[in-house]
């Protein structure tokens, strides 16, 4: 689930915006780069450094709940722990072309194939400065309404693994929803995450809300605080000793 | 005169109230839209649902007697061919305990099972009331709080689709109330004689667990060396983080052991994904999957992730008809890879949350929402796990003190080690 969750950071583009025409299909290119200029700016987003998120995980069907702590630096390096009741510590990262997890089911594990390439790209810090390295194609597929709003589709599909969608409001510019399928090895599973209340952290605005849909699971995610550029332990990504036994064996 | 009374008696029993009646119809719907929106195939069976709702509503509509409505739904339901999926009269419904919570959790501190259809009992929790009273494995309870258990035992089992699981969790109700208080128990003892006695109702045998919408559980977990074999035995896979750590270490302490035994007797399964978790510290080889669950839309493989250091010796699992769920995966998805060997009895069919819910006019609504494939390619719903060694407790064993499960496994596991 924190996979997606990393995924949010992946919707955005790196050249300032043009005005979108209203009757016209832009570029999907163009409408990437809108993104970045409404959430705040290639120069607001080139002043993060370092981010550490807080917030709160709740299946509320299953009534289960928890915490989550995501830290991120450049250019690629994650480190995401999440506390359930009832489940206990789990735990992912990725850094140095390395992508792991850890929780009291699976125990340790090393991340390949798809899967890896996936958490590799939602690991690159200020995705949306550097969806170029990330995405291989984008393009503009349609204009569709969700939640009363026009939106635009975009695809955008990266070298490793399945295409993602996005759609960005026409009106404000801002993403509120991604589809895509998410690679793990108990199967691939189409997810589908509605992202809203935008809120402004060190003048970039994020989705405080994810709501996100895994099959017939559904759990809400919802951001707390964002502390940018706060001194972020050096050893805080690498991983545990667990995880580096197995890499070693390998 | 007698004709009469018949005659007059089958009239009255076949006229519904216009009451009864719309009870009737609104179950049938309840029973075909849940099937409609819960199974795991969009066309349930193959079947266009909608067409048989066609051809059943008139059929409903048309029943004379609460009798006939229930042969309709389970007439409707028989069209899927696949087990547990069933109606259940008013009155099972209420002896398999589906409304039993408000009766307490409180237990004397013995377990039992039904054997040649007495409740038989099968083991005693230390310290506790039953201890103190001398009770004693293997012998039988005829009556608890006042009921007699035979007949109860004999009604259940005349119903073909209840499976063994919802008959013991029918006598563990009887055999339970409020915490605090007695109930009395008739026994039949190893001399055969009566003996009644009455029994404190202590806080069940385990931690309270907490998980999601889950009632609150107890949760226990036992582990010994038998000789230098491993053992362990715990009642649920739930408390996760608990009974892994403590799976895992009795794993990775029994690194020299001549085999390990896990005893999921009565374990009527919890959090799936544990399944896979576990059997974790007995593979050592990647890519291993015990089975695959199918659900609406979403496929789930129940994938190995091996631990460093996996036990690499033989492996026995114990199950019997109250193994269920995640212990059918676990046991069925380890025979299938051939890492373990299996004995006792078959487990309970029932490797899915299948619900049982009330429906409009009192019938028990029993359904499945999945389908799990072993990785053998057997479905373990309605199936179950079948023993490679089929051992059968017996009264007359538990009388003398004796396992013969427990003493299967551990002849199988010398035998392992004496061809080395």
């Amino acid at each position: 689930m924190t996979r997606r969750f990393a995924g949010i950071l992946l919707c955005g583009a790196i050249l300032t915006g043009l005005a979108l025409a209203d009757d016209a299909l832009p570029k999907a290119e163009t409408i990437l780069d809108h993104f970045v200029e409404v959430t705040g700016g290639k120069a607001a987003y080139e002043k993060h450094k370092s981010e550490v998120m807080t917030g709160t995980v709740d299946m509320s069907a299953q009534n289960v709940k928890g915490t989550l702590t995501r830290y991120s630096a450049p250019p690629d390096k994650t480190y995401t722990v999440m506390e359930l009741d009832g489940v206990g510590k789990m735990e992912e990262g990725a850094a140095g072309g390395v992508a792991w997890e850890n929780s009291p089911i699976s125990g340790p594990r090393v991340k390949t194939g798809e899967e890896k390439a996936q958490s590799l790209r939602e690991a690159v810090f200020n995705g949306p400065l550097n969806w170029r390295q990330m995405y291989t194609k984008v393009e503009t597929a349609g204009v569709e309404t969700i939640d009363g709003e026009d939106c635009y589709k975009v695809v955008l599909t990266p070298a490793d693994g399945p295409p993602e969608t996005q759609y960005y409001q026409k009106k404000s510019g801002l993403a509120v929803r991604m589809v895509t399928t998410t690679s793990t090895p108990m199967g691939d599973f189409p997810v589908e995450q509605d992202l809203s209340d935008y809120k402004s952290f060190d003048g970039v605005l994020m989705p405080t809300k994810m709501v996100e849909k895994i099959g017939p699971q559904q759990f809400q995610i919802t951001i707390d605080s964002v502390k940018v550029n706060q001194d972020v332990a050096a050893d805080q990504f690498n991983p545990p000793a667990d995880v580096k036994a197995l890499l070693e064996k390998k | 005169m007698v004709a009469g009374i018949l005659l007059l008696a089958a009239t009255a029993f076949a006229q519904l109230t216009a009451e009864q009646k719309q009870l009737n119809i609104e179950s049938f719907e309840k029973v075909w839209s849940t099937i409609r929106d819960k199974h795991w195939e969009k066309n349930p069976g193959g079947l266009d649902w909608q067409a048989i709702h066609e051809e059943y509503r008139p059929k409903i509509e048309q029943a004379t007697s609460t009798e006939q409505a229930r042969q309709v739904m389970r007439d409707m339901i028989a069209r899927l061919h696949e087990t547990h999926f069933a109606i259940f009269p008013g009155s099972v419904y209420e002896d398999v305990g589906a409304e039993a919570a408000a009766g307490g959790n409180g237990s004397p501190g013995f377990d039992t099972r039904v054997l040649d259809g007495q409740a038989i009992v099968t083991s005693i929790d230390a310290g506790s009331s039953a201890e103190k009273a001398g009770v004693h494995t293997g012998w039988a309870v005829l009556r608890a709080g006042g009921k007699d258990l035979t007949p109860v035992i004999q009604k259940l089992k005349a119903v073909p689709e209840l499976h063994e699981l919802t008959l013991e969790r029918a006598v563990e109700t009887a055999l339970s109330g409020p915490q605090g208080g007695e109930l009395p128990v008739t026994f039949l003892d190893g001399e055969n004689h009566e003996r009644s006695m009455n029994l404190r109702l202590d806080p069940p045998r385990g931690e309270p667990s907490h998980f999601g919408n889950l009632p609150t559980e107890y949760v226990w977990f036992e582990s010994k060396k038998i000789g230098n074999v491993g053992y362990v035995r715990f009642n649920l896979f739930l408390d996760l983080v608990r009974v892994m750590g403590r799976f895992g270490k009795a794993v990775t302490d029994c690194k020299t052991c001549d085999g390990f035994i896990i005893d999921l007797r009565g374990n009527p399964g919890g959090i799936g994904g544990m399944a896979m978790g576990m059997a974790g510290f007995l593979v050592d080889k990647p890519d291993q999957k015990l089975g695959t669950m199918y659900m609406r839309g979403v496929t789930l493989k129940f994938v190995i992730n091996p631990r460093m250091g996996a036990f690499d010796g033989p492996v026995a699992v114990l199950v019997d008809g109250c193994s269920a769920s995640t212990s059918e995966i676990f046991a069925g998805g380890l025979q299938d890879l051939g890492r373990a060997r299996i004995f006792g009895t078959k487990t309970a069919a029932a490797a899915l949350p299948s619900e049982i819910e009330k429906l409009p006019n009192g019938d028990g609504f029993q359904y499945a929402i999945a389908n799990y494939i072993s990785e053998g390619g057997k479905a373990l719903e309605g199936n179950g796990v079948t023993p490679d060694e089929q051992v059968t407790l017996t009264r007359a064993a538990l009388l003398a003190g004796h396992d013969p499960v427990l003493d299967a496994a551990l002849q199988w596991i010398k035998k392992q080690r004496d061809r080395k």
